[in-house]
């Protein structure tokens, strides 16, 4: 049922610098995770998309970037799938 | 103590979206701290549906799946979360379209609370 889903995830896991990816549906359930990722997560990232989608309601859903030294996370909301890419970043 | 906690529980209540009510009880369901907003329904606060988790996880431990650890409730107006701390009971309340998953992470937040609460009751 999943194998679309792990396809994408494994996919994402080959680009390079990225170490780890997470999904979570509409009440932030984790759909599936691949890497250094935790399941944990899955939750807070839907929460940080729909905190971030209020700050434009008309716009479309944001990307959220949230960067530090050498890391870097990647939030998106499509529909109701949230999904989070975990990379290292080379300053 | 208790109002320490009670601060650290009203901030877990303001940073999720859509929850209404944070209770610790006891097993039998009395309650022994509850923080909440005047959205939580009074019926779900209540000692004899709170203690129902009891008999819930019992029935869950005979699926052979391990000691159940949480469980959810969703109802057409509200999500019911209650997680197995025994002696302690942790039970959430909030909206239907509350994100579960924000609230299943709090319990690491949580923990350290709850296991003070818990040497607490077991002084008793």
């Amino acid at each position: 049922m999943e194998k679309n889903l792990d396809r994408v995830m494994e996919e994402l896991l080959n680009k390079p610098g990225v170490y780890g990816c997470v999904f979570a549906d509409h009440q932030g359930l984790c759909l599936g995770v691949k890497g250094k990722a935790s399941t944990d997560s899955a939750g807070v990232i839907g929460a940080i998309a729909e905190q971030a989608a209020k700050l434009e309601p008309k716009s479309k859903m944001p990307i959220i970037h949230l960067e530090n030294d050498n890391k870097a996370c990647i939030i998106h909301r499509t529909g109701t799938v949230t999904g989070a890419v975990f990379k290292n970043v080379h300053g | 103590m208790v109002e320490e906690v009670r601060k650290c529980l009203q901030d877990l209540l303001m940073k999720v979206n859509g929850l209404y009510c944070i209770l610790i009880t006891d097993r039998d369901g009395v309650p022994l701290l509850k923080v909440g907003s005047e959205k939580a329904p009074e019926h779900a606060m209540r000692p004899n549906f709170i203690s129902t988790f009891g008999l819930a996880i019992d029935q869950g431990s005979k699926l052979g799946l391990g000691k159940t650890s949480t469980l959810i409730c969703s109802y057409s107006q509200f999500q019911v979360i209650q997680m197995n701390k025994l002696p302690l009971i942790v039970t959430f309340i909030t909206s239907d379209s509350c994100n579960t998953g924000h609230v299943l992470a709090l319990e690491k937040q949580l923990n350290p609370i709850i296991s003070e609460l818990t040497l607490a009751v077991a002084e008793l």
